[in-house]
């Protein structure tokens, strides 16, 4: 679809607002009931969803063209999709979907914010997000006994992603979850240098060529080398390679887990055994990407049609998705089963949770938004009486160290890979 | 139209740089409500020339004396979730964004009451004053509506009336920036009190504040209020869950709170049902009473679910005859001696009228969820159905015999509306009477219709103003029964031209309101799109009927 | 003349008052306004003959005093506060229009007393929202207009309350009707509809019932009025909580409005208690030297579809919350039984005006507060005055949101030590109570300049919206904030 097949989401949006918080059901400490963090930051109403719609009628109609208060609009924002689950309790609208294909309109017309270009031709360049070299991105893995997949072959292919592969404070994580596949006697190789970026950022950028590419080159490069399953510890390459794929229709053609679950079902055969104590109290907060975002994708080819009057359903009938198809209990049975460990929940959690801040780019072209709403989520962890804040991603992991620094937070922040580490 | 350079710098001196916008993409968010294109055929109303998101009363006092000076057009909104609410009637017109001024000012457990700014959402209240034992009523469009617009600036009216009251009653204390920049507080708050009282000395400013509804900024901003509070024998906090899978609509209680009960008794025929609420309501012992609207369904979770559940409306019984005929009662106690005996006026009200209650309606489960509904707002789902709908389209307010008289004959009118298909009619289910009674319905009750018709279909929206204009016709079925005006909503006097043809049948209220107007805002900048202005333009009218005109901005 | 000419063929003259004694009588009352003769008494019939008065008033440029209560007046607000006024005494409009008991309503004209009122409603089955213990000649549509709070807490709503609609003539003679009273038809149309004239909202944006009510008589004059009423219950039972202290008993009051228990409720100090119920000087000091220091007074009402369950499950859940609160309710206290206290609750006061039975004379201070203040407010009082000779009434109002907070000092009018002393009082505890926090939201006589001197906001605006209804400033001029017009 393109952005002017949300016309009839842009005329239905009635500015209820909703999208600004989590669903009010679940509201109960009203510290922490808002939602979306850019509009939270920056107040005007063209920062929620309800305005990406406002700001995409208009487009249509001719009345703003795409500048650089559109393309700010934009691009603050974390692509986190709570407005859209929270929307969607109400609605059936797409306001996630108009503003990827709003960046993706961008990007056509060769706008985009100047960091995000930076990032992009450093993909182009060295395939991978991070603006490093390639040849660095197995350098992770260096000194660990596991399969080159480039020269073997495995029936797991472990995908570290690049904010794991070039983010080397955050390799010891990267190393343990490859780690505990081994100890669990798992058949793993890596592609090492050979591993390229999955493409799901730069689509979430409006570069969807780029996700096309990768998409084809991932699939051919997992057929060569044989592997059946890929598990990946990062949460945005795992909604990449299992929603948006699916969404372009590109079929990896192997099963995609995202370590927790893969973690779950080796626990489940006693491949792994927790027996260590590890006595914290954490909260577990829900990667975007592993959560929400990593609902399967629902294809739908259809019309819409009106029935008894004028109610709007559709022909063959949609179903929306609504958020409630993410991963959320795996990574708490998990935790839940580590001896010693309490774990108690936050205020935003589940589909309704509040992003670490790093998505959407906003990391790389906004780094301050980016650390005011992750401050903003170890705020609330501690609200809750948490010595840590766990979660499953290395992008949300970054974001928060680089949040606790910042603000001189001393809430310890654990991939939950780590305190699996720790209990075996 | 973009201010002039002095006059932007003016109001950024006030709020600062990071805090006005006068970038078309941002102030186009700031003008497509939902009832726009009803309006004027276009989803976009008048561009404002900038929006300011000021933090206080001080900057707002300032804002609003800059407009004075520059003849700017001005009006200010919270959640802005109304079918009108930021429509400028010039297009040199600022709009206030208030979402900085989101403070519980204070919640006096003793007194009853909290002080609020404009942003205070009233579910956000509700959270807040449930851990004082204390709640604000649950307001028609739902969770986010701001609790001073719903109790100054706009209509008000609450679900659960019957106990909380609503339209301005509740008003105790009230700072007003006024359209000339002059700020207004009222009665207490004037002599630095707490703010307990907004009447006097003499007569109460209240009279001027809001009637049966609110100026809609037409006088001014609204920048702090004191809210009588009421009782809440639930628990200081509560938790709506769902099961791993399910859509995030389906959080709910598993049952109604301790310190309240629900019963949904279903009677033979709606004259009963009516009859038996009419004494429940006297009985002094409701906290909420909905009629012919359960709330007890699953809400589905979106329309494609709602269709197949109406296709199988044994699966949906809230669609079918049978809630026509239903009440949902639900009572609090503080004690249990006075909860059982509330329990027991509903079971013998219930026996006198013959009613029954039927299994799938008094589950706990679907208790629950009507306790929700009616407490707290499942939101607006109407919305979705079809893109809008039109809320309770004549409705004045009165006596239950007269709302009857009122429902029918409406009803009258909708059905052949419903039967061409322009507005949307569940099969085989008659329209309901409904109504929400008002303090024990000693001051009477809202009369409730509903009416869902999708703007984005040129035949329904003809429709919809076709039916508009039948009910709002001061000449037509309804000239007696009283003004239909409740301001936002469907008044919007440019376009419906409610007080112009209403008022010369009703006392001349409008000449008064006009001298009001006058006084409060002599150089006419404080919007009256929902209000009145201070001297009716030219109009095209029909042997002194003034026409409707629609699709002009 | 030439004028009154004018003003007989409006009224016809057997209904134009004047004569010394007359014109006397309404030159003055019991409070310390000063006396002002006014030109002639009009009394007129009609809603049409008080129109034709104003539109009279307002060519002549002669001010008006509406009066619907007979004597003997407290406030000030019926004496003239500038010379050449004409009296509207709108007694002969006596007419109880309706009462409605499937909505429980009632339509009164202003010349209706309570008593009168009491026995329509009886027939009913329905009772009038009572202040404590008004004077037979009180006019119900003036105690309510007035804001007078009536004793029954839980149904006190709005400040307004029991005040739904109004047919008023402005300033400007315009007849009007509020609320849901408005619109084309005759009354007896509206009826006909179903509409009772019952709702008080509006119209639309205003709701013009406030601009009346604590107007006193400034902004027009209110013809007919709607008005809520309660049922008539089958049973009461009333109790009486003594206390040394007046703490536990603000405590306990604030536990049963919160939740709306019980009818009438109230707090009087042992002197005044001994006013309602002596019937002369020595039974109230007699009674007075036996009564606790305070009294607690609270009533149950069994109606509805299960009375006796209703009265005892309040009674049941009030005498849980007085053990917790240490208190003993009881039927009888030493000096008083709740019964007496519930019988002179629902009639109008016997004469003598129960206030005016200790010493023969009294000056009421009263203005609002919250409840918790109270106490602060009664041991400054007792600083000022001697609390002896002082009668306190605290009456929980708006649902327990706030406190009509109430003294009563008494003293003999044939005592000129006493007089000036009380009348010194009336202004030095006026200051005083406003300057610890007491709002005084019915202005009368001295308490003008104390409420208004804190309220310049809504007197410049207040004195707005008399411009635009009644321009000409005939409407009382001199009270509330209202000068006299050159």
């Amino acid at each position: 679809m393109t952005w002017q097949d949300y016309t009839h989401d842009m005329q239905r949006c009635t500015r209820c607002s909703y999208c600004k918080w989590i669903p009010y059901r679940y509201m109960r400490n009203t510290d922490f009931i808002e939602g979306c963090p850019a509009v939270a930051r920056y107040n005007w109403h063209a920062y929620a969803a309800g305005g990406k719609f406002n700001m995409a009628y208009s487009l249509l109609q001719g009345r703003i063209d795409i500048d650089d208060t559109f393309l700010d609009v934009l691009y603050r924002c974390q692509m986190d999709g709570s407005c859209d689950v929270s929307c969607k309790v109400q609605q059936d609208i797409e306001p996630l979907q108009l503003m990827q294909e709003l960046r993706i309109k961008c990007v056509e017309e060769g706008k985009l914010p100047p960091p995000h270009l930076m990032v992009i031709h450093g993909l182009r360049k060295e395939d991978n997000m991070m603006q490093s070299l390639k040849s660095d991105r197995g350098k992770w893995a260096e000194g660990l006994d596991v399969k080159d997949l480039t020269v073997e072959q495995a029936e797991v292919v472990y995908h570290a992603g690049c904010r794991y592969s070039f983010d080397k404070e955050l390799w010891p994580v990267a190393r343990a979850g490859l780690s505990l596949l081994q100890k669990a006697g798992v058949d793993v190789g890596i592609m090492g240098a050979e591993e390229a970026c999955c493409g799901g950022r730069a689509y979430e950028l409006g570069c969807s060529g780029e996700m096309e590419k990768y998409a084809q080159h991932q699939m051919e490069t997992f057929r060569t080398a044989g592997v059946k399953t890929l598990v990946t510890p990062c949460a945005d390459c795992y909604a990449c390679f299992k929603v948006l794929y699916d969404k372009i229709g590109r079929e990896l053609g192997i099963e995609v887990f995202h370590i927790t679950q893969y973690l779950e079902r080796l626990l489940k055969e006693g491949r792994l055994k927790l027996t260590k104590k590890v006595p914290l109290t954490v909260t577990y907060h829900d990667p975007c990407h592993l959560g929400r975002l990593s609902e399967p994708w629902v294809h739908w080819q259809g019309k819409e049609i009106k029935v008894e009057g004028q109610m709007i359903v559709h022909d063959p009938p949609k179903k929306f998705r609504r958020g409630a198809g993410g991963v959320y209990e795996t990574p708490r049975n998990i935790l839940k089963s580590i001896p010693g460990l309490k774990l108690v929940e936050m205020y935003r959690i589940k589909e309704y949770a509040w992003c670490c801040g790093a998505g959407g780019g906003v990391i790389d072209a906004y780094p301050e938004f980016a650390v005011w709403t992750g401050a903003e989520r170890l705020r609330e962890a501690g609200a809750v009486g948490a010595e840590a804040i766990v979660s499953a991603c290395p992008w949300c992991k970054r974001n928060f160290l680089d949040a606790a620094k910042e603000t001189g937070n001393d809430i310890k922040v654990y991939d939950l890979i780590e305190l699996v580490e720790k209990a075996i | 139209m973009k201010l002039a350079k002095q006059e932007y710098r003016a109001l950024e001196y006030i709020v600062g740089k990071e805090y006005i916008t006068q970038e078309p993409a941002i102030l186009d968010t700031y003008n497509q409500v939902w009832g726009n294109q009803f309006f004027f055929d276009d989803k976009h109303s008048t561009r404002p020339s900038a929006v300011v998101l000021p933090a206080s009363t001080d900057e707002i006092q300032a804002i609003v004396r800059v407009c004075n000076e520059y003849g700017i057009l001005f009006k200010a909104f919270s959640s802005g979730f109304e079918y009108l609410s930021l429509a400028l009637e010039k297009e040199k017109g600022i709009l206030l964004d208030l979402k900085r001024m989101n403070r519980v000012l204070e919640i006096d457990t003793k007194n009853m009451r909290a002080v609020v700014e404009p942003y205070v959402s009233v579910y956000r209240l509700q959270l807040e004053a449930a851990k004082h034992g204390l709640y604000t009523g649950r307001i028609g469009v739902g969770y986010s509506a701001g609790v001073v617009a719903a109790e100054c600036c706009h209509h008000g009216c609450q679900h659960t009336m019957v106990f909380t009251s609503g339209y301005g009653r509740n008003v105790l204390g009230v700072e007003w920036v006024l359209p000339t920049g002059e700020v207004l507080k009222m009665g207490t708050g004037e002599s630095g009190g707490e703010l307990f009282s907004a009447d006097g000395p003499g007569f109460s400013l209240r009279g001027i504040l809001r009637g049966r509804t609110g100026a809609n900024g037409g006088h001014g901003i609204i920048t702090k209020a004191s809210v009588k509070l009421y009782p809440w024998y639930g628990p200081a906090e509560w938790r709506q869950s769902k099961e791993p899978g399910e859509p995030p609509s389906r959080g709910q209680l598993p049952e109604v709170p301790d310190g309240y009960k629900v019963f949904i008794p279903t009677f033979a025929n709606i004259d009963d049902a009516l009859e038996a609420a009419v004494e429940f309501c006297h009985a002094e012992i409701l906290y909420a009473l909905s009629i012919g609207m359960l709330g007890t369904a699953v809400p589905p979770e979106g329309n494609d679910e709602e269709w197949a559940m109406l296709q199988n409306l044994e699966a949906y019984p809230e669609a079918g005859e049978v809630s026509r005929n239903s009440l949902v009662l639900i009572i609090g106690g503080q004690s249990a001696r006075e909860l059982q005996y509330r329990q027991k006026c509903v079971l013998a009200i219930t026996e006198k009228w013959g009613g029954r209650f039927l299994p799938h309606f008094n589950e706990p489960e679907a208790l629950a969820r009507s306790f929700v509904d009616m407490i707290w707002s499942n939101g607006v789902p109407a919305l979705r159905v079809t893109g809008d709908f039109l809320p309770s389209s004549s409705s004045p307010d009165g006596s239950p015999d007269m709302l009857k008289k009122l429902a029918e004959r409406e009803a009258e009118i909708s059905r052949r509306y419903e039967q061409s298909g322009a507005f949307y009619s569940v099969r085989n289910v008659k329209r309901g009477i409904s109504w929400r009674p008002e303090e024990n319905l000693s001051t009477g009750a809202q009369g409730i219709s509903v009416a869902l018709y999708d703007p984005y279909d040129p035949a329904s929206l003809e429709a919809a103003r076709r039916f508009i204009s039948e009910l709002f016709d001061p000449r037509g079925k309804f000239q007696r029964f009283g003004v239909p005006a409740r301001g936002g909503c469907l008044q919007i006097e440019s376009v419906t031209h409610v007080h112009q043809n209403w008022g010369p049948r009703y006392d001349n209220y409008d000449l008064w309101l006009r001298k009001i107007k006058k006084m409060l805002d002599p150089k006419a900048v404080a919007d009256w799109s929902a209000y009145i202005p201070p001297d009716y333009p030219h109009y095209p009218q029909e042997g002194g009927y003034v026409l409707p005109s629609y699709g002009k901005k | 003349m030439a004028e009154e000419k004018e003003l007989a063929k409006i009224v016809g003259s057997s209904h134009i008052l004047g004569g010394v004694a007359v014109l006397d009588d309404y030159s003055r009352d019991l409070s310390f306004t000063p006396r002002m003769v006014p030109r002639c008494v009009v009394r007129p019939g009609s809603v049409e003959e008080v129109q034709g008065v104003v539109k009279w008033a307002n060519h002549t440029l002669t001010p008006l005093v509406p009066v619907s209560s007979g004597a003997p007046h407290f406030r000030g607000d019926t004496v003239p506060g500038v010379g050449g006024a004409v009296i509207v005494d709108l007694s002969r409009m006596k007419r109880i229009i309706r009462v409605d008991p499937r909505n429980k309503v009632a339509m009164v004209e202003p010349g209706v007393t309570f008593a009168e009122l009491q026995a329509a409603l009886e027939k009913e089955g329905l009772s009038a929202y009572m202040p404590l213990a008004p004077r037979g000649s009180k006019s119900v549509i003036g105690s309510v207009l007035e804001r007078e709070p009536i004793t029954m807490p839980g149904h006190h709503w709005d400040s307004t309350d029991p005040l739904l609609c109004a047919e008023v003539v402005f300033g400007t003679g315009d007849k009007f009707r509020t609320g849901e009273a408005s619109g084309p038809d005759t009354v007896e149309e509206q009826w006909e509809l179903g509409r009772v004239q019952m709702n008080p909202f509006g119209h639309s944006h205003v709701d013009f019932q406030r601009l009346l009510s604590g107007a006193q008589g400034t902004i027009g004059i209110v013809t007919w009025a709607t008005l809520k009423c309660h049922y008539r219950p089958e049973l009461k039972r009333a109790f009486l909580v003594p206390s040394p202290s007046i703490e536990p008993l603000i405590e306990l009051s604030y536990r049963l409005v919160r939740y709306r228990l019980g009818a009438s409720l109230f707090i009087l100090n042992g002197l005044n208690l001994a006013c309602l119920l002596g019937q002369e000087s020595g039974e109230v000091e007699k009674l007075n030297r036996i009564l606790p220091p305070w009294v607690l007074f609270i009533s149950f009402e069994g109606y509805g579809v299960l009375p006796e369950e209703k009265a005892a499950y309040e009674e049941a859940d009030f005498r849980a919350m007085a053990r917790s609160a240490k208190l003993k309710p009881a039927a009888d206290i030493p000096g008083a039984s709740a019964g007496e206290v519930l019988v002179r609750l629902a009639p109008p006061s016997p004469r003598p005006y129960w206030k005016l039975r200790f010493k023969g004379g009294f000056q009421d201070i009263f203005f609002l507060t919250t409840l918790d203040k109270a106490a602060d407010f009664i041991s400054a009082m007792a600083e000022l005055v001697p609390p002896e000779n002082t009668g306190v009434y605290l009456q929980p109002i708006v649902q327990g949101t706030g406190c009509h907070c109430e003294f009563n000092l008494y003293y003999d009018p044939a005592e000129p030590a006493e007089v000036d002393v009380v009348r010194r009082l009336v202004r030095l505890g006026g200051e005083e109570m406003a300057r610890r926090g007491g709002f005084f939201s019915r202005p009368y006589g001295v308490w003008r300049d104390i409420a208004y001197r804190r309220a310049e906001g809504t007197r410049n605006m207040q004195r707005k919206v008399k411009g635009i209804f009644d321009p000409n400033g005939i409407l009382n001029p001199g009270k509330l904030c209202f000068e006299v017009k050159p």
